[in-house]
């Protein structure tokens, strides 16, 4: 039964990845997809993943910049440290007071950063052919997408697993209004508190989540699949 | 633009942690970029015995217990520790199993960077030294260049400096054996000198003071044409110009003298260092103390000079003095005011009737003294002893001295083993009776309460009645293999400790409690086997650095146990001293007992390092002498 439902939901994101692929130009987009996209029945143990942040100057993912991306990858036997990138991304317009309040990104280290289409073509390689970790991965996905689609014209599809949709799929409890906060759960399972709001951190951060949450549900086996948010 | 990036958090965590704290940023940032970051359900294995290991790893949060092969407690480890380097080191499969104590996060760092690291750094390499007893021996060292390093900044004490680095390099006036009075007096005033080395040749024979023209040469209105060698101090002590200030301190204080000749290593003449220039260096009243007890016209004087040992113990202790010479120093003291209640208490009754020894037994026999330590005192007497007749006086004279030392903060023996006691005042030939018993016919509870009369010295009074009943006791003990079984088991039976974890003491049922008894964890193992050693080989010493190392030259103990011991031994009561100098500081009464939670890393780590080598040392005890009793 979950294996049909496993199948088609599958299938529908293998159709979705294979129409925006058709539709990438030649270059970083097509490059990624051309990488394919890992099997939902691949077990744990042989799943390299990739935990993504994005700092942005607002939450509407057309209008909104990215301004960094942090990024590290890793597997069920923990993550590794030199997979740790960031890459700024260079803001259009100056960036509005109350984000470099928030995320501690000054005009002057922005203007150090890449054009986003630069920004995106160093990305995408880091992304290829594995599936994506982010915490409320809604974010992470329409930001991608709309980068992609605005400077390559076409969409992002990815196999994405949102630790926040993890925790309450698995382990479903009341909580507080800011309960699923990463901080939050990332205390339920002993893990450090570290210094919120940077991309680095923060994908270091939900990389952890995963480990800790796939820990205390058990690995026997667990595929992809089970992990990909729905 | 940015690459490759460093993860702050784990760098930043890592420099908050000894030996990366020490880290250059570089060597750091290298250490980071080979970590992978691993998480372990609280139970979960993370590395089986036998396993080939291939990382060492840093606790970040949570705990891991460390077990050899799998069953016996090794240690349980917390944020910021780290383990799996031995066998990294020994390219070895692991011999520890470590489980998840806690949910625990865990930075693993690559065999290779790490090696790397290791074969560069010195300190890092240090930090990981498989070898418990070079890195103990290591941190005492420290301890003592820590001292040295502190006293140079704060111009406080030079007590690990030589005598050398105190005394002015010039020549030394003095003057032959043959040399007048009047001349000597004459040169002394004329150098503005208050000593003088009286040299025949090259050799030095004797020193004469400002002291000594008064009482021996103006007082009895002595002839001054006369030899000044008529008048000198002959045969002065002396001490070498490479000793330690705090060695001279304790001679002088010893002797009641102020005045000590230099010499260099050849034995010839370099300087005089005075009581003075100690005191200058040492900025204490430690000498003080000493003068003070042997002035004291009454017990009331001697309580309030044995008042102020706290306080210099804590000075010593601030200026980085070892801990052997600590103690010394406060046994110097502690004997000073036996003898002087002694005195005392013979000044009031009159001379003792018949010939006796004050003998002392436990920490004070063992010059191992340190603060808060009660009395353990007899009496033995000489054949001509006649209870009826004599002993109202030596009653007399034992309440006079125990309660004096009470008085003077050596309480009074929860044991009740004092001269005020009649079955600690009796005949050398009734106190060997009672040692013939205990060694003849030995059971485990009272083996457990006499350990502490076989370290015993005289302090007053006839040696020989000491020294005779020691030979006899020591002579019979070591012929008794089944006796020495049962002090070896007695000893062995310490609970040593594994450790610490967080703010527990950790033993080897993995039982913990929140306070650490330094006395008797860590102190009286060491203490107890060395007593063993001296008891089996016939050794003459009480002290227990000295009972080792007369136990190495005698075979019975092998040079890396003696040497392993003996720096285990100083640590522990180096952290002892510490402890209490801190109490002191705070006003608190010095105990023994602390909470770990008070322990440094550094003195954690150390003490581990101490408890395993203790720990070695007595499951070797309980191997070398069970055979006894089978």
């Amino acid at each position: 039964m979950l294996e049909v439902l496993f199948a088609s939901r599958e299938r529908r994101l293998r159709r979705r990845f294979e129409q925006a692929a058709a539709l990438a130009p030649p270059g970083p987009l097509r490059d990624f997809y051309a990488a394919g996209m890992p099997a939902f029945d691949r077990p744990i143990a042989q799943i390299e993943f990739a935990a993504i942040d994005l700092e942005t100057d607002g939450l509407d993912f057309a209008a909104s910049a990215i301004l960094e991306a942090g990024i590290v990858c890793g597997g069920a036997r923990g993550i590794v440290a030199a997979s740790a990138t960031r890459v700024r991304f260079r803001a259009a317009a100056a960036l509005s007071a109350s984000s470099v309040v928030v995320h501690g990104i000054t005009d002057d280290a922005a203007a150090r950063a890449l054009p986003e289409a630069e920004a995106l073509a160093r990305l995408l390689p880091l992304l290829a052919g594995k599936p994506l970790v982010a915490h409320f991965a809604d974010i992470e996905a329409g930001f991608l997408d709309a980068a992609c689609r605005r400077v390559f014209g076409a969409p992002f599809v990815a196999p994405f697993v949102c630790t926040m949709q993890l925790e309450n799929r698995w382990f479903p409890r009341p909580r507080a209004a800011d309960g699923l906060r990463l901080g939050k759960l990332r205390a339920g399972y002993r893990l450090p508190a570290y210094r919120a709001h940077d991309g680095l951190t923060d994908a270091l951060a939900c990389a952890e989540l995963l480990l800790a949450q796939i820990a205390h549900h058990g690995c026997a086996g667990l595929t992809l699949g089970d992990l990909v948010r729905r | 633009m940015e690459h490759v990036t460093e993860l702050g958090e784990v760098l930043g965590f890592l420099r908050a942690h000894p030996p990366f704290s020490g880290l250059a940023p570089d060597a750091l940032a290298a250490l980071g970029r080979a970590c992978r970051i691993s998480y372990y359900r609280r139970g979960a294995l993370v590395i089986a015995a036998g396993d080939a290991n291939r990382m060492l790893s840093v606790v970040r949060s949570g705990a891991v217990e460390l077990r050899l092969g799998g069953t016996e407690l090794n240690a349980r480890l917390g944020e910021g520790e780290c383990f799996g380097y031995p066998s990294l080191i020994r390219a070895m499969p692991a011999q520890n199993e470590v489980v998840a104590l806690e949910d625990t996060l865990l930075y693993r760092i690559e065999a290779e960077a790490f090696l790397k690291l290791r074969a560069a750094d010195a300190d890092f390499r240090a930090f990981f030294d498989t070898d418990e007893s070079a890195r103990l021996r290591r941190a005492v060292a420290r301890l003592r260049s820590r001292g040295a390093l502190e006293q140079d900044s704060e111009e406080t004490l030079g007590a690990h400096a030589s005598i050398g680095s105190l005394v002015r390099r010039r020549e030394v006036v003095t003057a032959a054996p043959g040399t007048t009075i009047a001349e000597a007096a004459r040169l002394m005033a004329e150098h503005d000198v208050s000593t003088l080395p009286i040299r025949d040749g090259e050799r030095l024979v004797g020193i004469i003071t400002d002291k000594d023209l008064r009482r021996r040469v103006l007082a009895p209105g002595l002839d001054t044409a006369k030899p000044v060698a008529q008048v000198m101090t002959p045969s002065p002590v002396t001490i070498v110009e490479d000793a330690p200030v705090l060695t001279a301190l304790v001679a002088m204080a010893e002797r009641h003298i102020h005045h000590l000749p230099v010499t260099d290593a050849s034995g010839r003449l370099v300087a005089v260092v005075s009581s003075n220039d100690i005191l200058a260096r040492l900025g204490s009243n430690s000498l003080i103390i000493a003068k003070e007890i042997a002035a004291a016209r009454d017990d009331t004087e001697v309580a309030r000079a044995a008042a102020q040992l706290p306080h210099a113990i804590a000075g010593l202790v601030g200026a980085g003095v070892d801990a052997d010479h600590v103690a010394r120093y406060a046994s110097t003291i502690g004997e000073g005011a036996h003898r002087r209640l002694l005195d005392l208490g013979e000044a009031a009754l009159g001379p003792p009737p018949v010939d006796y020894a004050l003998v002392c037994f436990g920490s004070l026999a063992r010059a191992e003294q340190a603060l808060g330590s009660d009395q353990d005192n007899g009496f033995i007497f000489g054949e001509d002893y006649v209870p009826e007749r004599h002993d109202g006086y030596f009653e007399a004279l034992s309440r006079h001295l125990c309660d004096g030392l009470d008085g003077a903060g050596y309480r009074y023996c929860p044991g009740d083993i004092m001269a005020t006691n009649p079955a600690y005042r009796c005949t050398g030939a009734q106190w060997q009776a009672r040692f013939a018993h205990w060694i003849a016919s030995p059971d485990p509870q009272a083996v457990l309460e006499t350990t502490i009369f076989f370290d015993m010295r005289c302090l007053a009074g006839e040696a020989r009645l000491v020294e005779d009943l020691r030979r006899t006791v020591f002579a019979q003990a070591r012929s008794n293999r089944i006796f020495l079984s049962f002090v070896a088991r007695a000893a062995a039976a310490t609970r040593v400790p594994l450790g610490f974890f967080r703010n527990f003491l950790l033993q080897d049922d993995a039982d913990e409690g929140r306070v650490f008894d330094l006395k008797s964890q860590a102190i009286a193992p060491v203490v107890d086997l060395a007593r063993v050693h001296a008891l089996a080989n016939g050794i003459e010493a009480t002290n227990t650095l000295e009972r080792l190392r007369a136990a190495r030259e005698a075979g019975g103990l092998d040079a890396e146990a003696a040497r392993d011991l003996g720096a285990a031994f100083e640590f522990v009561r180096d952290v002892r001293f510490r402890h209490q100098a801190e109490q002191i500081a705070q006003g608190t009464a010095p105990s023994n007992k602390l909470d770990p939670e008070r322990l440094s890393r550094f003195d954690r780590e150390h003490l581990r390092d101490a408890f395993k080598l203790i720990r070695q040392q007595l499951d070797k005890l309980r191997a070398d002498f069970a055979g006894g009793l089978s």
